[in-house]
């Protein structure tokens, strides 16, 4: 037992080390790669939110982006309409967040594969639809701009530094909890249910209430996300906030790294959001067209990911290409 | 002394084909009940109605006195009841002592954490002799290894009843002989067992109760060596060889 | 009452389309269990290369349907050898991400050989319309209604009657067997992943001659596949015609009576019911893989 806890308190002090060292750059830092550090950490606690049910779980959710778009719409509207501090709005989202996985997840992760995965979306783009059609609370297509500066500003508006912290905090937390998940008991039982139902069933794992609380933390970190990009924006529109693009982005990412790894979603998405600025930059024209180019060869040269890839590499001290897709062709 | 298993008219059908009708059946405290039957004869469905894997159209199941017709499997496994696949259902981005300690997760013994789970699953790898493999992935097992698996799973669980459903089944015969062991010493520690099983003669030896099953039902109950003599057994299932050679 | 007529004549019309469109999506969907993003794009590439056809050569568009037809099906085939039969065993969402990659690069594609511009092409028919009382009936949705019931059966004799559609049909129910059958899994793969795209390549030439069309409308194309493939049943041919009408029916009449984008929220709604209800699809038959037992 004392073993253990040595252990843990490791990993505690490797965090405050990671902390010290993710945040010193914030003064050395201009404002613009503050910002774009800021969307990196974004894409981590979005991608880690899909690692827990899509990794672990193996419910591939193609609608995710409908918690981003409800915890920022929780945020602005709160803010707009009830003139709301930010910080009250936070936790707000939350309880959405969670709340609308937790009563979606019962009926829908009863489907399974891609039947859950249209399922997921169908409900992502519904809601879409939804906010637009209620303009009275959400203005609709021309979408809410929250009060950032001046006398109506509930909360004085971070900045770009600001933002910088809060998404940092946010991915930690995703990391811390997504390490947690992945040595608990309740992450074993969500491995044995991606892998399978029955016989998870058999070993006495609810699987209902297994499922339901990992899509509720996937709610969590992505409405949570949601929220503060909305105060991050400051004018949001619903085909931005429930954009099927930022589900793909979060699923990419995650698979690039490695799905129901700890460590893959992180670097999954630190690669690929830089690697898409640095596109976007330097091949202005072609960089969606390269970019799905590089997803492409992603999945045919590493479909288990970057981290599992570069194990395999390590483990057997050598690199080879085309290992893992020889056990998966036809 | 009351049955740890005991069903009532079980019955179940498919879309109007009945897999399961009318088995009513009992098995006391150590008991061992062989269940046989030629294929489609509703041997595994019969294991899925009592563990909750499938829902009864009519019919009763009670373990240890309690009425658990209709419950979930999870809930079903907390009443100490464990069980294998026929088709063998490892959790394969696991590793085999991983896969034996989520048995002990959340079996009815729940440890306290995953890794007292995982430093407990040495104890029923053993029993199936999987020690020695305990960090291969299941991937990487033979055929025989991994039904070994598929039993340490759920002996992991601490059964106080164990459904095995042909857990022998592409064993060689020189590996039937210790898995027939440890079901009799599995029976000596006062585990009731239920075996499915088409290796005939591995079933006969070790049961202290036979249930022939034809077309969803009961066809005869007996002592092994009454069973085999039943001619409706003989040709319902064994054919006419078998009871020539053993006349 | 005029105005309901004219809706639903649209629809129905429309329906048949969207149907061509679906019908492919559903064969690859249910024969390999692989959700195709980038199904749209490839519609979108056939309207391209019609258009082209049409404006380079002046070629009309109901003969360089036939040309996209088999330039897509060679296109597709080599997509499904080179590309997807790789991961064919991984995890779901490879495949998911392999089609999306593949759309990214075709829409993108697109967009650098054509520009992101609507276009639209002029068939021989031009634009005018049978008159049905107060209702008009315009002949070129008339035409492409006729197609896609066409394509649809020419489509349920090929793999009926055969030998080529009983080996897709046998490989779509079971791999194994199929195989030991002497099928060769890799090719009726490739062939049925080109038949999709060759019908979509197909439709998407007959939808230039009704609508506008760019490259960013392939997402839209993918879309209403999905939603037609549920509603008619996984790789059920008649079910994907059925759902297109369905679809058709409810954009047409939602289009007429309901304010703005209401009608997309409704019809998101009866697809996640479908789902929960009834995975088999409202024609289809039972899928039983859909849904878990317990």
């Amino acid at each position: 037992m004392a073993e253990v806890q040595r252990h843990w308190w490791r990993w505690v002090l490797g965090f405050a080390i990671l902390l010290v060292v993710a945040t010193a750059p914030a003064w050395l830092l201009l404002e613009s790669e503050q910002r774009t550090l800021a969307s990196v950490f974004m894409f981590v606690v979005l991608a880690q939110g899909w690692n827990l049910i899509g990794g672990f779980a193996g419910y591939p959710s193609f609608g995710n982006v409908v918690f981003f778009g409800l915890g920022g719409y929780t945020t602005a509207v709160l803010m707009v309409k009830a003139g709301a501090g930010f910080w009250i709005t936070l936790p707000a989202a939350a309880v959405v967040g969670v709340g609308f996985a937790a009563l979606m997840g019962i009926p829908i992760l009863r489907l399974r594969g891609h039947y859950f995965a249209v399922a997921t979306l169908g409900v992502a783009e519904g809601m879409r639809e939804v906010v637009i059609n209620t303009g009275g609370l959400t203005g609709g297509n021309r979408g809410l701009t929250i009060p950032a500066v001046g006398a109506d500003a509930t909360t004085s508006y971070p900045g770009n530094t600001g933002f910088y912290y809060l998404f940092l905090v946010l991915a930690l937390g995703a990391m811390v909890l997504v390490w947690g998940v992945a040595r608990s008991r309740f992450g074993y039982a969500l491995r044995a249910i991606s892998q399978d139902e029955d016989a998870a069933a058999a070993a006495g794992i609810n699987t209902t209430r297994a499922k339901i609380a990992a899509f509720a933390l996937a709610g969590l970190l992505t409405s949570l996300a949601g929220a503060i990009y909305a105060f991050q924006q400051v004018s949001i529109y619903p085909d931005r906030l429930f954009s099927v693009d930022i589900t793909v982005l979060m699923v990419v990412m995650a698979v690039f790294g490695g799905a129901g790894t700890v460590i893959g979603p992180m670097v999954g998405a630190v690669i690929l959001q830089y690697l898409s600025e640095w596109l976007r930059d330097n091949l202005t024209d072609y960089h969606t067209f390269v970019f799905g180019g590089i997803i492409v060869l992603a999945v045919l040269v590493m479909p288990m990911g970057l981290v599992n890839f570069t194990r395999d590499a390590w483990k057997q001290r050598r690199i080879s290409l085309l290992a893992a897709t020889r056990k998966y062709r036809l | 002394m009351t049955a740890v298993l005991e069903t009532r008219g079980l019955s179940r059908k498919f879309g109007g084909v009945a897999a399961v009708s009318d088995v009513s059946l009992s098995v006391a405290a150590g008991e061992v009940l062989g269940v046989i039957g030629p294929n489609g004869a509703g041997k595994s469905t019969l294991i899925n109605l009592i563990t909750g894997h499938l829902k009864p159209s009519t019919g009763r199941v009670v373990i240890d006195g309690q009425d658990v017709t209709g419950r979930k499997p999870w809930v079903i496994a907390k009443t100490r009841v464990a069980r294998t696949f026929q088709i063998v259902k490892p959790f394969r981005n696991l590793t085999v002592r991983e896969n034996v300690a989520i048995g002990s997760m959340y079996g009815p013994e729940r440890a306290g954490s995953a890794p007292e789970a995982i430093g407990q699953a040495d104890e029923a790898l053993d029993r199936v002799g999987l020690s020695e493999k305990a960090d291969l992935t299941p991937g990487d097992l033979s055929v025989a290894d991994a039904r070994r698996l598929e039993l340490a799973k759920a002996l992991a669980m601490k059964p106080r009843l164990l459904l095995l459903d042909e857990v022998m089944a592409g064993l060689r015969p020189s590996e039937i002989e210790p898995a027939l062991d440890l079901i009799r010493s599995l029976r000596d520690q006062g585990v009731t067992v239920l075996v499915v099983e088409h290796v005939m003669k591995a079933i006969m030896a070790v049961s202290d109760e036979v249930l022939v099953m034809h077309e969803g039902s009961e066809l005869t109950r007996g002592e092994p060596d009454e069973v085999v003599k039943d001619e409706r057994v003989v040709e319902a299932y064994l054919g006419k060889r078998y009871a020539e050679r053993h006349a | 009452m005029t105005e309901f007529l004219q809706a639903t004549v649209y629809g129905l019309l429309d329906g048949g389309l969207l149907a061509l469109f679906a019908i492919g999506f559903s064969l690859v969907w249910g024969v390999m269990n692989i959700v195709n993003l980038a199904h749209g794009a490839l519609v979108v590439t056939g309207a391209y290369v019609a258009w082209k056809l049409n404006t380079a050569m002046g070629l009309d568009p109901y003969l360089g349907m036939f040309v996209a037809a088999a330039a897509l099906f060679a296109g597709g085939y080599l997509v499904q050898r080179l590309l997807i039969n790789q991961v064919v065993n991984a995890p779901i969402w490879m495949t998911l991400l392999l089609t999306f990659g593949l759309d990214l690069l075709i829409v993108n594609g697109l967009i650098l050989l054509f520009s992101a511009d609507f276009r639209s092409i002029r068939s021989g028919i031009g634009s005018n319309s049978l008159a049905l009382g107060d209702v008009r009936v315009p002949y070129e949705r008339l035409a492409g209604f006729g197609i896609a019931v066409a394509v649809t059966l020419l489509l349920v004799w090929f793999m009926n009657h055969t030998r080529t559609g009983l080996a897709i049909r046998t490989t779509g129910m079971d791999r194994a067997a199929a195989r030991l059958m002497g099928v060769s899994v890799r090719h009726v793969y490739a062939l049925t992943f080109g038949i999709a795209a060759a019908l979509a390549g197909m439709a998407g030439a007959v939808l230039g001659t009704i609508n506008t069309f760019s490259p960013a409308s392939a997402p839209q194309f993918t879309l209403q596949s999905f939603v037609i493939a549920v509603l008619g049943g996984l790789g059920n041919m008649w079910g994907a015609l059925a759902g297109g009408i369905m679809l058709g029916l409810v954009q047409a009449w939602g289009g007429q009576y309901l304010s703005g984008t209401l009608i997309n929220a409704i019809a998101f709604g009866v697809l996640v019911l479908v789902l929960i209800v009834k995975p088999s699809g409202l024609v289809g038959r039972p899928f039983y893989e859909a849904r878990a037992e317990a």
